[in-house]
């Protein structure tokens, strides 16, 4: 007996909530990221349930890319932190805003 | 006419160039041997032309021309312009013309321009424009000829100019190059009807055929506007004024540019497209009331001129006039034997002029010399040929030219041009007169004429050279039929004939013109026994309306000049300051203001980012949830 999409799309949708928060609330930068990971892969779960039951490949096939764009962000987003942490030592989201007026 | 393929044509032209490129880039490497290479390069090419115009000679009349075809130049669909050189009669003569004495020019200028700082160079401009000037006379289409028109062009803007630390040449030369460029201009459109009629600029089709394929009015605006050009080029009324100021360049440019060659192209043109002008009709009446109007005017202003330059540069206008005259009267042959002993004589009397010049230290003012016929007596001879050969004292050449004039005036009927160019004549007489008795008789009237010099070989051996070609230049026309107009004639066809008075009585009249003309200078200049400046002074103020050209340059800047400046400020501050950079900037200002407004949203805090991308996605959601 196969498990109701209903179940799968009840996880995605609370994960995703979980991420969403953490991204709202959190003020270290590498919390944000990680929640960010977090939505990444509700939405990666979502799509691969759709993918089963529909019996198509489609939706799997774009959970891949998905997780191909979120290394490559990963390693970009990294590096920014890193490079923002050895300027300032620290990781406070809050205290890096000169991009303003 | 069958065309006749002759392989050394190129070379004619292409002599000059070589030089003028070696002396632009090695010029000053070369020092002293930089003329000595101009002139030897135009000297082989009179020989090279020499020798094609005898294989031409030997033809029978009627099978006279060479062609050279040397590449497609333009190939645009049917429409095909061939870099196509052509030699016949009336090119033949302008080419022998052009080399001959550019050789003797390019001599007299090793003398002249010795010790200059940019020696190479003038003699690099000298040779550019014999070679745009062979291009333009050896042109088999009217592109190749607008290509040596242009070019020539340049070369007088570089060489009027050529010592531009003088802010008053720089002025010259630009007023010369914009006031033909007037000309060149109308020209240019003249050229695009051709194509657009022809479509071909190729002489042979455009005169073979212009008689079916134009109708009068097209002839008549074709040809008005080739003449337009002709007028900028050969400074005509109303184009004249660049002229005089041109004097501001080097001696030899004015011998060869602004009296042998350059100016008389306007007169090439129109001899060339006479099969236009004569479809028109109205085309040559513009012309001969334009030729006798300049005649008149030009030597009015001769006169009163003191700088010995510009006496020459208005007779030269003058003697231009004559030449139109000619052609206004479809003795084209005619005008192009005017057109060779002009260019005899002319060179001579600047190069002359030159000399005087050059032995006073650069002083040109008439009323400053005097008596300089004791220390440079190889000068004074030499003017004096050319003088008395312009004025038109038998046998000299200037004679006959001016006697073939006035004779096919007198015997066509045409008695007002007959009687305008007799006064003309007189005129010419009269300040030829005036300036050589002024120069080489009389007192030394300043220090500089005491201390003259005679000039060095290289400079009176051109002269001696050229005065004896003005000697014996009428025997170029001097049977009865015409030597040279009857070479002439397979292109020009014969000049018209009529009835009226007899060669003799005309011959007589002319001679006796000339003859009181330069007795009455003599009185007045020579003999001493006049007050000439005060004559002068009594007859204010038409001398210096007459020294000033009847203030036609003052009219031009009143009716043209000014206005045109007004039109140019209104423009610039308050079309362009006001009107188009008013508009640019309230674009840019009003896209500042709203950016002002619009960065106020900017926080600098990630998560409101983050929390607006949120909301934005939700409200995204929730319009597609409510519209489905």
């Amino acid at each position: 007996m196969r498990t109701p999409i209903a179940f799968y799309l009840m996880l995605s949708g609370i994960l995703f909530m979980l991420g969403t928060v953490g991204v709202l609330t959190r003020k270290n930068a590498l919390l944000i990221f990680m929640s960010v990971e977090l939505q990444l892969n509700a939405v990666n779960l979502a799509l691969v349930a759709f993918s089963r039951l529909h019996d198509d490949l489609t939706g799997q096939v774009l959970a891949f890319f998905s997780m191909v764009v979120a290394a490559a962000e990963v390693v970009v987003g990294l590096a920014i932190i890193v490079a923002i942490y050895r300027r300032r030592r620290s990781v406070d989201v809050d205290d890096v805003r000169e991009l303003r007026w | 006419m069958v065309s006749q393929p002759n392989a050394a044509l190129w070379v004619i032209p292409a002599l000059p160039l070589a030089t003028a490129v070696v002396n632009l880039f090695w010029g000053r490497r070369l020092g002293r041997w930089a003329g000595w290479v101009a002139s030897a390069s135009v000297i082989v090419s009179f020989a090279v032309s020499l020798a094609v115009v005898s294989q031409l000679v030997a033809k029978p009349a009627d099978d006279r021309l060479f062609l050279q075809h040397l590449f497609d130049w333009i190939s645009v669909g049917r429409f095909v312009v061939g870099m196509d050189l052509r030699v016949d009669s009336v090119s033949a003569t302008m080419i022998l013309v052009i080399t001959g004495i550019g050789a003797l020019i390019h001599v007299y200028a090793i003398g002249y321009m010795a010790g200059d700082p940019r020696y190479g160079r003038f003699f690099s401009y000298m040779n550019l424009f014999v070679f745009f000037m062979l291009m333009l006379v050896l042109g088999a289409n009217y592109l190749v000829l607008y290509l040596g028109w242009e070019g020539v062009g340049l070369c007088s803007y570089l060489l009027i100019g050529f010592w531009s630390e003088v802010p008053a040449n720089a002025e010259a030369a630009k007023k010369a190059f914009i006031t033909t460029r007037i000309g060149d201009t109308l020209m240019l459109i003249g050229l695009a009807l051709i194509v657009s009629r022809f479509g071909t600029l190729d002489f042979e089709v455009v005169f073979g055929t212009a008689g079916t394929v134009l109708t009068k009015d097209a002839a008549t605006a074709i040809a008005l506007l080739l003449f337009a050009g002709a007028i900028g080029k050969s400074a005509q009324v109303p184009l004249h004024v660049w002229l005089p100021d041109a004097m501001a360049g080097p001696t030899p440019v004015s011998a060869l540019i602004h009296a042998a060659t350059m100016v008389t192209a306007g007169v090439y043109l129109v001899v060339r497209s006479h099969v236009l002008f004569e479809l028109s009709g109205v085309a040559l009446t513009v012309v001969l009331v334009v030729g006798v109007v300049t005649a008149v005017y030009a030597a009015t202003c001769a006169i009163a001129q003191q700088d010995i330059k510009r006496v020459l540069a208005y007779s030269t206008i003058s003697q231009l006039g004559f030449m139109f005259m000619a052609a206004g009267m479809r003795a084209y042959g005619v005008a192009m034997f005017f057109l060779v002993a002009h260019a005899f004589y002319k060179a001579l009397l600047f190069l002359g002029a030159g000399s005087v010049i050059h032995g006073m230290h650069d002083e040109q003012d008439l009323r400053q010399m005097g008596g300089l016929r004791r220390l440079m007596p190889i000068t004074f001879v030499a003017f004096a040929v050319g003088a008395l050969a312009q004025a038109g004292i038998p046998p000299l050449v200037g004679f006959f030219a001016k006697d073939a004039v006035l004779e096919v005036a007198q015997h066509t009927g045409r008695e007002v041009v007959y009687v305008l160019g007799g006064f003309a004549a007189f005129l010419s007489a009269f300040y030829l007169g005036r300036m050589v008795y002024l120069t080489f008789f009389g007192e030394p009237r300043s220090d500089r004429a005491r201390q003259a010099h005679e000039a060095p070989p290289v400079m009176w051996a051109p002269l001696v050279i050229l005065a004896f070609g003005v000697a014996t230049a009428e025997w170029l026309n001097l049977t009865p039929e015409g030597r040279l107009t009857g070479f002439l004639e397979s292109i020009t066809g014969v000049s018209p004939a009529g009835h009226g008075l007899a060669v003799v009585e005309l011959a007589v009249v002319a001679t006796t013109i000339s003859i009181v003309a330069l007795a009455l200078t003599w009185w007045i200049y020579g003999s001493g026994r006049v007050d000439w400046r005060g004559f002068r002074e009594r007859l204010e103020p038409w001398p210096r309306a007459a020294l000033n050209g009847w203030y036609v340059d003052r009219a031009y800047d009143t009716v043209v000049i000014q206005p045109a400046k007004a039109g140019a400020w209104i423009t610039a501050y308050v079309v362009d300051a006001r009107i188009i950079d008013g508009a640019v900037n309230a674009i840019g200002g009003g896209v500042k203001l709203l950016a002002d407004g619009g960065r106020l949203l900017q926080t600098g805090f990630v998560r409101s980012y983050a929390l607006a991308v949120f909301l934005g996605a939700v409200a995204i959601l929730v319009y597609v949830g409510v519209r489905s």
